[in-house]
Parts: structure tokens; C-alpha cells; sequence
């Protein structure tokens, strides 16, 4: 770090942000995925 | 571009790179200049992500191809979640490990210096000519609607990053990129919430989106499979996913944002975070898009987007034949106007005989339209033959430049300047890193001390950009240029996906056998692109499979002389 700024001493985070595991955030990543699909899909049967 | 305009173009450019400079000022060594030290929060990480791969071209060409094509193009994104998840396990963890500043370095490790260097070297030729491209892409649509010098367009993108990636590296590329994000994210909801704002009274945004539905723009997902269709769910969860995994895996200019992380779960969560967030982003851009068509169903549309372009035309002897397909133009578009307001009411009262009649008298004059279009862009040909009749990329700068009020046109500009300017550094601060550590500090000069690698890295970030500026300025003498760079960039990037894929997941090979997989593999791309009519996009993967076949048959090759060299 450069000495004309205060340092940050916070610790990287290590652990993933709701879950217990890393597993967890991928599953979520991938769900959102296939919500957005369907969601899509749903929009172009609805609009077509 | 009135007063306002200026104040908030320059206003909002002078603020980011500024802040750039003042934020990150006195870098004392290499760790700190290409790393950040280690000090990103998964948040700068996400976002610097997203705006490196977000170029100005991203925010001129999606909302015009909405236009043209629909929703569809959302689909070539759904792989880079997928591919998010592949390098969070894979990759990232071999990174830090390994403590590597570029990706290439990693390839010592695992082969030998000679696979490493051959890698850095493809990356520094493709990158190179890409960084170009970033700044004369854009620079060339907004000289031509602003009437600004080429020229200056490019000097001003390209001196701007050079300010403060030059002063601040790594670090000043990811907070100025929060910034710009902020700005381009802002900015286009800004132009989103006008254009449905700026719709006929009896035309609410459901109505709007209804009417963008019957007119085939709704088409966000096609399951139905066809080798010779770009976009449908297929091609985008195949050849996304491929792309995603090169482009985020081994690309030094995203490379370098995932590893200046804080640790390796703030590293992983940037790159998850992209994955959240890029296709609802693209999904908006898109819409967009197709809002500015829906406007345009109820306001007239010029005949052809690109202003200047028409103007050379009004020049020559072809005028007269311009002006009367533009009258022409305009007249079906009055006539349209009668069955658009049918369509309005046939939706709003869901009677599904008249919505089909309304339909069918629509396409009918959108058809007519489509074709006296087609005819200009023949006169247009003809009169100026080296005119480019592909308008798309400049029906949404048509929009901001004749329809928003002032100040809006400046935060629309700033948009596009700071999506330039993004990915712009992202490209230098990789090129100068990829050189210093992988070239310069390697193979030239082993002894120096840190001052002596972090002046060098500062000087090679210059010559890049200066390269880059150089590039982008001459760049109008090649024809088809952009084109031109895609080809260059897919000779090599399907090698190096191979080589990287080997590296992560076929153990058994080893350094010798992947380097000449890798030159018989470009011998063999080069080949395709020569003496074959393979469409371009198809060397990254005939690159990649030709690394790991030939990977294979030679570690084979070579390990039974060595049993036999044994017995």
C-alpha cells in the first residue's frame, strides 16, 4: 500500500456472503440463470 | 451540442479521471502499480469486470441491433454465467496459489518458458490491435454526428486513459471503472425512462412493449436449433460458454481485475457477481433498443441513420434520387401511422381478430418501408462508393443527438466516452503488464529493483497507448477493419484457450508437447483462414481442439521415446 493513504486493514473476505459453502453461491449464480431463462421465455410466448 | 452538454460531458470526464490519478498517486513498486496491491473489494471487482467488457460499441451497436433484430442477441450471454462458476472453482484458486501476476506467467509454472512466452506473445499481438479498434470504434460514430475531427476523437480517448492508467495502473483502472459504471449504468436508464416518456400519451410502456411483441422484437428466446442461425439458446449456451471461458480465463485484460483482489473469496464473488448481473445488463440495453424502435413506430424515422453518410450523398447527382425516397419514406410512414393507432386499440382491447388485422396492414407498410430503405442504401453505394450502408450502430446516437434536451446529450456522450475509456485501460494496463512481466522482466532484464520495473511498466503503458492512438488514427485506411481484427484475434485466441485448457486439465501433457501443439495448431488455423472458406469464428475452436489433440499424440510420441531411450 502507498503512504499517502490510510491503509485498509479489513481482511478479505474468505467465506461467501448467506452461505455456508462456495457451493452455494455457484447454485445461486446457475439458478438465476435458469429463472432468467424461464422468465424469457415466458416473455417471448407471452409477447409473440 | 449546446452549453449544458459540454459542461456535463467534460465535467463528468474531468471528475473520473482526476479522481483516477488523486486516488491511487504514489505506486512505489510493481506489486502495488499491477496488482493493486491486493486491496480490491469484491464490489470494484465486479463492477471493473462488467466495464471492461462493456466497450463503447456495447452501448452504440446493442440498442441499434435491438432495433434491428429484436431481443434475440441476449442469448449469446448465457454461458458466461456458467463460465463464472468454472473459473471461480478452476482458476482462480491456481492464481493465487501460484501468486501470479499475469495469466502467462501461470504456463512457467506448469510447462516451460517457451509455451509462456509463445502465449504472452499471441495475447500482445491480438490485444494490441484490439486496444486500437476500442478507441477508433467509437471515436468514428461520434466524429461523424458531431462533426469533431477524427483525430482529435481518438487523441482525446486515448490521452485521457493514458493520464491516469499511466499514473495509477491497476488499481486506478478499477476505481475509475466504479465511476464509470455509475455513469454508463445511470446514464442509460436516464435515456430508457425518456424514450417511453417521449411515446404518444395513449401508448403506456406495457402497450409499448405489447406493440414490440407483435412486431417480432419481443423474440428474447429461440429453443430451436440451426447451425446457421448466431443467436438461439444453443449457440448461446455452447459457443457463449466457449467464448466466456477464454475471454475470462486467460485474457490478461480480465485477468488482471479478478487478481488484485483482497483475497481469493473477493476475487470469486467479482466474478459471481458479473455472473448475476451481465444478462439482466444486456437485457436492458437491449430493451432499450426496442423501446427507441417502438418511438420511431409513432415518430418518423430518418430513412437512413447516418447523417453524414446522406449528406455526401446531397453532393453528387444522386440527390434528386435520395430526396425521393425519402419522400416516398415519409409517406408510408404516414400512412403506417393509421394502422399503428389500430393496432394500439386492438391490443388495449384484446380483440385478437383485429390485433391479427391491425397486424398484417402494419408489416405491410413496415415492409414497404424495409424496402425503399434497401433502395437509399443502393444510391447511397453508388454515389459514395466507399460508404458504409450498415446504420445500426448510429440509430441510438441519432436518438440521444436530436431527441433528449440539453444536458442529457453530455451524460449520453460521457456514457459512451467512459465505456471507451474502460476498456481502453483495461487493454493497456494488461498489454504493459504482459509485457514487463512476461517479456521484459523475464527474458531482457532479470536484476532490476522495483523503482526500475515500476518506471518500466509506466513507460510500456505509454507506448501501448501511444501505439493504440497511432493505430486508431490510421485505422480508417484499412478497409473493413473491425472485421480485419475479429479474424486476427480468433487465429490466435482458440491456440491459446488450448494451451490454458491443457495447462488446467490434461495433467498428462506436458511442456514440450503443448508448445508444438500450439504452433502446429496455428500453422492449421492459419491454413483454414487461407486456403479454406470456414467462417472465422470457427478457428477458436478448431485452434483449441488442435492444441489438445496434438497435445496428446505428441506427449504420446514423446513419452515412448523416452521409455525407449530408458529400456
Amino acid at each position: 500500500m502507498n503512504d499517502t493513504h490510510p491503509v485498509d486493514e479489513e481482511p478479505g473476505i474468505h467465506k461467501p456472503p448467506f452461505f455456508k459453502r462456495w457451493a452455494g453461491m455457484y447454485w445461486l449464480v446457475l439458478g438465476n440463470l435458469a429463472f432468467l431463462i424461464i422468465l424469457f421465455y415466458i416473455i417471448t410466448k407471452i409477447y409473440q | 451540442m449546446r452549453p449544458l452538454d459540454w459542461i456535463v460531458l467534460l465535467g463528468t470526464l474531468g471528475f473520473i479521471v482526476s479522481y483516477g490519478v488523486w486516488k491511487t498517486r504514489g505506486s512505489k513498486d510493481i506489486e502495488g502499480y499491477l496488482k493493486g496491491d491486493n486491496s480490491m473489494k469484491w464490489w470494484t471487482i465486479g463492477l471493473s469486470i462488467m466495464a471492461t467488457q462493456a466497450s463503447a460499441i456495447t452501448f452504440l451497436s446493442t440498442p441499434g441491433q435491438a432495433y434491428e433484430d429484436g431481443m434475440r442477441f441476449v442469448q449469446f450471454y448465457f454461458g458466461l454465467p456458467i463460465a463464472m462458476v468454472i473459473i471461480s472453482i478452476t482458476v482462480i484458486p491456481i492464481f493465487y496459489r501460484l501468486n501470479v501476476y499475469t495469466a502467462y506467467e501461470f504456463l512457467e509454472n506448469r510447462f516451460d518458458l517457451k509455451t509462456r512466452s509463445l502465449a504472452a506473445f499471441l495475447f500482445l499481438v491480438q490485444r494490441g490491435l484490439a486496444a486500437g479498434i476500442t478507441i477508433y470504434a467509437p471515436a468514428i460514430i461520434l466524429s461523424t454526428m458531431l462533426g469533431w475531427s477524427l483525430t482529435v476523437t481518438n487523441l482525446i480517448i486515448g490521452v485521457l486513459v493514458i493520464i491516469y492508467t499511466m499514473s495509477g495502473g491497476t488499481k486506478a483502472v478499477s476505481v475509475t471503472q466504479k465511476q464509470q459504471m455509475a455513469v454508463m449504468m445511470g446514464g442509460m436508464i436516464i435515456a430508457g425512462v425518456m424514450v417511453v416518456s417521449y411515446l404518444p400519451a395513449n401508448v403506456g410502456l406495457g402497450d409499448a412493449v405489447a406493440v414490440a411483441g407483435k412486431m417480432g422484437k419481443m423474440n428474447v428466446v429461440d429453443f430451436s436449433f440451426d447451425w446457421n442461425d448466431r443467436y438461439n439458446f444453443w449457440s448461446g449456451m455452447t459457443g457463449g460458454l466457449f467464448l466466456a471461458l477464454s475471454y475470462f480465463g486467460t485474457d490478461q485484460s480480465q485477468v488482471a481485475r479478478y487478481l488484485g483482489g483482497k483475497s481469493i473469496g473477493e476475487s470469486r464473488l467479482g466474478l459471481l457477481f458479473n455472473g448475476l448481473l451481465k444478462i439482466p445488463m444486456q437485457f436492458l440495453i437491449l430493451f432499450i433498443g426496442v423501446m427507441v424502435f417502438v418511438f420511431y413506430q409513432f415518430n418518423p424515422p430518418p430513412v437512413f441513420f447516418n447523417e453524414a453518410a446522406k449528406s455526401k450523398v446531397y453532393a453528387t447527382v444522386h440527390a434528386e434520387e435520395l430526396r425521393g425516397l425519402e419522400t416516398k419514406y415519409n409517406d408510408i410512414f404516414e400512412q403506417k401511422q393509421e394502422a399503428m393507432q389500430g393496432l394500439v386499440t386492438a391490443l388495449k382491447t384484446e380483440d385478437e381478430t383485429a390485433i391479427t388485422a391491425a397486424q398484417a396492414e402494419v408489416n405491410s407498410h413496415t415492409a414497404a418501408g424495409k424496402e425503399v430503405r434497401e433502395q437509399v442504401k443502393s444510391v447511397i453505394k453508388k454515389a459514395v462508393p466507399d460508404a458504409e450502408t450498415r446504420d445500426t450502430d448510429y440509430v441510438f446516437i441519432s436518438f440521444i443527438m436530436k431527441y433528449l434536451p440539453a444536458g442529457l446529450v453530455g451524460l449520453l456522450l460521457a456514457v459512451i466516452f467512459s465505456a471507451a475509456m474502460s476498456s481502453t485501460a483495461s487493454e493497456l494496463n494488461a498489454l504493459a503488464s504482459t509485457t514487463v512481466v512476461d517479456i521484459y522482466k523475464r527474458s531482457v532484464k532479470q536484476d532490476g529493483n522495483p523503482t526500475h520495473y515500476l518506471n518500466a511498466s509506466r513507460l510500456f503503458t505509454l507506448a501501448w497507448g501511444l501505439i493504440a492512438i497511432l493505430f486508431a488514427t490510421y485505422a480508417s485506411l484499412l478497409d473493413n477493419l473491425i472485421q480485419a481484427v475479429n479474424i486476427i484475434g480468433s487465429i490466435f485466441y482458440g491456440t491459446i484457450l488450448g494451451i490454458f485448457l491443457v495447462a488446467f486439465y490434461f495433467k498428462r501433457i506436458k511442456g514440450n508437447a503443448v508448445f508444438f501443439a500450439a504452433l502446429l495448431a496455428e500453422v492449421i488455423v492459419l491454413y483454414c483462414h487461407y486456403f479454406t472458406d470456414i467462417a472465422f469464428l470457427w478457428f477458436n475452436v478448431i485452434g483449441c481442439i488442435a492444441v489438445i489433440v496434438f497435445g496428446f499424440i505428441l506427449q504420446g510420441l514423446i513419452g515412448k521415446k523416452k521409455k525407449e531411450l530408458v529400456a
